[in-house]
């Protein structure tokens, strides 16, 4: 058994530093001149060889105590920003117990969160002084990640007050939806810190972030953006690229429409509306992806079926039973509407009609008995 | 059977010549038994319905005794609708029982509402004929009438020519025979029409407060358990009568709250309370409701209102739109009102318009027993559910899609939320934790945030409450947060699609004007609550209870100065300001008694 159970452990650290990074933190990232290696805790991709030049900004963050925090700009090789990141060293109080709190944050250009790497010399702590494991600082990352957690709208004395709970007889499982959601969400008996450390990534230099950015945008900066894979650079190219920029960068919008998040692909969809009419050959991308994109999209898409080819209204007959019922009416509203219909088309819609597994079949039996 | 009941024997001419025919509405059993009447989509569907609601274990039979004018064989089919159609047994089976005869169809299997045949039974005009509703699931099983007939005709499916056929064979008058004449008709009892009606009432107005439920409150009430939030602004004393305390949503607390509520509105003389009793029309002349007509929810009774003011307090504005109304629904661009916010872009005000808006919430609660505890198999749930595992939901629970409408789609997003429901519950029973513990409250009724909004003289906005905009008519104050929703599928389509997350602006105290509480082209429509006049992301504020209920308690003051110089509710902003903010000043307090002075 013990070599077995020895290949497993090996097995299992191995897989961990696979998914998660070394366990071994970085050593002390306040000296550095250069980043050439992925922060371990980050949502952005890193491309392998990749370096980083550091130099500060005259932006800081002020910390109680300790003073201002410079802020740094990374950029690549080609001097385009990247990153921003700080080292910080911020108190954190419980209870009249103060303890001093280092982490190096890095935002993204425009002023969301990207990541942070721990100190190897001062790891963070829990209020029983038991030093974070690793499960902790990716518990701390995943709260960092939620630009609209509670702890945003919350001083920190209420999230430690529970409701009283509740004395009637039954229901005794609905305690506050406030309290399970903090409890969720942040490192347990680490509350402080993680309220600290929400607080100054999210915190007013965002904005200055952003704004510090903007004054070097250009288009190359948009053109990364848009072949980013992180969603809010997406959505940032295409709120600000021109009509020119749409149309020049079409493959990757329309890949944009399949791969996307749902706000991305309705932005975009939204975004494109007179294409359809301008230039309806130019869309059958977006009316390929019809059976592979997320419901609110597709309710907009259909939105165009009437400057969709005969071809795009046979290839949809072929997929009903990816249309909610709204949907499906709304397609079935657009062939009514025409003068008559093909006999492939006919024929899908008898083939639904009689299928006992579509749930909305009765509506397009419907549709037969009033259309013959 | 009671005499109201509406069911008719009738011979009729054409189609049904010489046939004996028999409708039978399920709402108006003598003995719903275990089964709700659920009369919330009504618009929709045609009728109130029972509905076995049972979470999971089948509900008592309902019954009923009908007195047939001849004897024979009949064909019988029920109005019904499998709510779940797909490749597994429909959720809510039931049968149908004549006399001693259980008939063999198993009924609810069929899609979309419509009538399904049940079989035959031989009908003996000397006895009154006992029907039951026998329920096999406890998973919401629906019917809303029974249909008898010596011939095999069956009658129409489609809504429009369903509601001729009704109108047919029940000999109903287009119009109700009975007028009731107030001065003041508040259709809807949430939390703004009550303080509507209170407000006019104790002004001297006699008031008709009509509601559809059985208790006053709407998502307040004990049925659907939302807790008040906000300010109660100028209005404490009238607020106080109808809140809640601020327990979790989805407490069995909300009974208590209920009681109160119920029993301060009751106490009012110059109130008329119609309970049970849901608006269907509202007919005007000249840009002027007349009458607003509505209909018992268990006798299918009709009685005509009149009043020279009205109050749409209905969430979904259907005074309004029956009237004539403006109204809006979905978001504006974000150019329409200019209401950008940086921070949350398109998921806060889109550059382009929209049909999204937030969505519906069914709150819902589990206990944890002593001893193990069984919960079916619920496959035609997973679809929704997928892997999710909960024993509870709090207002997350919501659903909203932009292909629903919120007024039209209510029953599919309710049933939504239900699939989304059991698939958790049943996802988070097969955790050996949770092996004691049974479901103990899910509501039956959607619990809206937003829908149709009559738009009036000003149109409220987020940059009104953003800026604090102090208004000369600013009735209705509020500090509350201005919080919007959306699906957290829009983010990660993994997420699950009913739940939700609020974006909140924190901003100063902000005002919404009397403006905003009257119609802009009905000249006698006054409107409180959810439907007020607002943007989508203005709404996001002052749609909270007591923020609608200080609404409700501004236009019953209005109302009562309309009716002391007989203008209508414009004319109260333009001629009587002053007057009516001098009024709202003096109701703060109760007036001491001359006697003790």
């Amino acid at each position: 058994m013990r070599p077995i159970a020895l290949v497993f452990l090996l097995l299992v650290s191995y897989l961990c530093e696979a998914q998660f990074g070394s366990a071994i933190a970085f050593p002390n990232n306040s000296k550095r001149t250069t980043l050439d290696t992925s922060p371990e805790f980050f949502v952005l991709n890193w491309e392998e060889g990749t370096v980083l030049d550091i130099s500060q900004t005259p932006m800081s963050i002020m910390v109680d105590s300790v003073g201002a925090q410079k802020i740094n700009i990374l950029r690549n090789k080609d001097r385009a920003p990247v990153l921003y990141s700080s080292n910080i060293v911020t108190p954190v109080c419980a209870d009249g117990d103060c303890k001093l709190m280092h982490i190096t944050l890095y935002w993204t250009l425009l002023g969301d969160y990207a990541g942070f790497d721990r100190s190897v010399e001062e790891p963070l702590t829990k209020h029983d002084h038991d030093e974070f494991l690793f499960t902790d600082y990716w518990k701390l990352h995943e709260l960092l990640q939620d630009h609209n957690s509670i702890l945003k709208r919350r001083a920190i004395d209420e999230l430690v007050t529970k409701p009283k709970p509740s004395t009637i007889e039954g229901v005794d499982a609905l305690s506050g939806a406030t309290v399970k959601e903090v409890k969720e969400s942040v490192v347990s008996g680490a509350l402080y810190s993680c309220y600290v450390a929400w607080h100054l990534v999210h915190g007013k230099i965002k904005e200055e972030l952003k704004a510090y950015t903007l004054g070097q945008q250009n288009e190359d900066m948009l053109l990364r953006m848009l072949n980013s894979a992180h969603t809010n650079y997406q959505m940032y190219a295409l709120e600000n690229l021109d009509q020119g920029q749409y149309k020049a960068n079409f493959p990757r919008i329309s890949e944009l429409f399949k791969s996307g998040i749902p706000l991305v692909r309705s932005f975009i969809i939204k975004n494109m509306a007179d294409m359809f009419v301008q230039s309806p050959s130019t869309m059958q991308p977006f009316w390929d992806a019809l059976p592979h994109i997320d419901i609110n999209t597709r309710s907009l898409l259909l939105q165009h079926i009437d400057t969709a080819s005969e071809a795009t209204v046979t290839a949809i007959s072929t997929q009903l039973g990816v249309l909610t019922k709204n949907q499906l009416l709304k397609f079935l509203s657009h062939l009514e509407n025409k003068k008559s219909l093909s006999a492939k088309i006919l024929e899908n819609l008898r083939r639904f009609a009689a299928s006992s597994k579509e749930k909305n079949a009765y509506i397009v039996v419907q549709f037969l008995e009033d259309y013959s | 059977m009671k005499n109201v009941l509406t069911f008719l024997c009738v011979i009729f001419s054409s189609f049904y010549a010489l046939s004996q025919d028999m409708l039978v509405e399920a709402e108006s059993f003598d003995n719903p038994g275990g089964w709700v009447v659920d009369p919330q989509f009504v618009e929709q569907m045609g009728s109130p319905y029972l509905n076995a609601h049972g979470m999971g274990k089948p509900v008592e039979n309902a019954s009923t005794k009908v007195n047939f004018k001849k004897s024979g064989t009949y064909h019988i089919w029920v109005r019904t609708m499998n709510w779940v159609p797909g490749e597994w047994e429909a959720p809510g089976r039931f049968q149908l029982k004549v006399n001693q005869t259980v008939l063999d169809t198993v009924l609810g299997t069929r899609s979309g509402w419509g009538w399904q045949y049940a079989g035959q039974a031989k009908i003996n005009k000397k006895q009154a004929t006992h029907i039951e509703l026998q329920d096999l699931t406890g998973f919401n099983g629906r019917c809303d009438a029974i249909y008898f007939s010596t011939k095999k005709n069956t009658p129409p499916s489609s809504l429009k020519k369903l509601t001729a056929w009704r109108q047919e064979i029940t000999a109903e008058p287009n119009a109700p025979e009975d007028l009731k004449t107030y001065d003041l008709v508040v259709v809807g009892g949430g939390l703004a029409g009550c303080a509507a009606a209170i407000a006019g009432a104790e002004q001297g107005l006699k008031v008709a407060l009509i509601h559809d439920r059985p208790v006053l409150g709407g998502n307040a009430s004990e049925e659907i358990r939302v807790h008040t939030e906000g300010i109660y602004g100028n209005f404490e004393r009238i607020l106080t009568k109808i809140d809640t305390k601020h327990y979790p949503n989805g407490s069995a607390e909300a009974k208590f709250d209920q009681q109160k509520r119920d029993q301060n509105v009751k106490s009012y003389e110059n109130i008329d309370l119609f309970l049970n009793w849901r608006a269907y029309d509202a007919i005007s002349e000249d840009n002027s409701i007349k009458y607003v007509d509505a209909r018992q929810t268990f006798t299918g009774e009709r009685k005509r209102f009149t009043a020279p003011y009205f109050v749409d307090s209905t969430g979904d504005g259907w005074i309004g739109f029956w009237a004539g109304a403006e109204f809006s629904y979905g978001r504006e661009s974000v150019d329409t009102y200019g209401e950008h916010w940086e921070e949350h872009g398109e998921l806060w005000s889109p550059k382009e318009a929209d049909n999204a808006v937030m969505g519906s919430s069914v709150l819902w609660g589990s206990t944890d027993t002593d001893t193990p505890q069984s919960f079916p198999e619920v496959p035609w749930a997973m679809p929704v559910a997928k892997d999710y595992a909960e024993v509870n939901g709090e207002w997350q629970w919501e659903f909203s899609r932009n292909d629903l409408s919120q007024i039209d789609d209510a029953e599919e997003i309710r049933d939504h939320m239900l699939r989304a429901i059991y698939g958790s519950f049943s996802n988070a029973k097969k955790d050996e934790v949770n092996k004691n513990r049974r479901l103990e409250w899910v509501s039956y009724l959607v619990g809206k945030r937003e829908s149709r909004r009559l738009v009036g003289d000003h149109i409220f906005t987020f940059n009104d409450a953003k800026e604090g905009r102090k208004f000369p008519d600013g009735v209705v104050i509020e500090k509350r947060a201005v919080d919007v929703h959306y699906q957290t599928v829009l983010e990660d389509e993994k997420n699950p699609d009913f739940i939700s997350e609020a974006l909140f602006y924190r901003g100063p105290q902000y005002y919404i004007p009397y403006r905003s509480l009257y119609s802009k082209n009905i000249k006698n429509l006054f409107m409180a609550g959810r439907n007020f006049s607002c943007s989508h992301a203005g709404l996001g504020g002052p749609r909270v209870m007591l923020t609608t209920g200080q609404m409700g308690a501004a236009v019953g003051y209005a109302a009562s100065l309309c009716k002391k110089y007989e203008v209508m509710p414009r004319d109260i902003y333009t001629g009587y300001l002053d007057e009516y903010l001098n009024l709202i000043e003096e109701q703060k307090y109760e007036k001491i008694p001359t006697s003790k002075k």
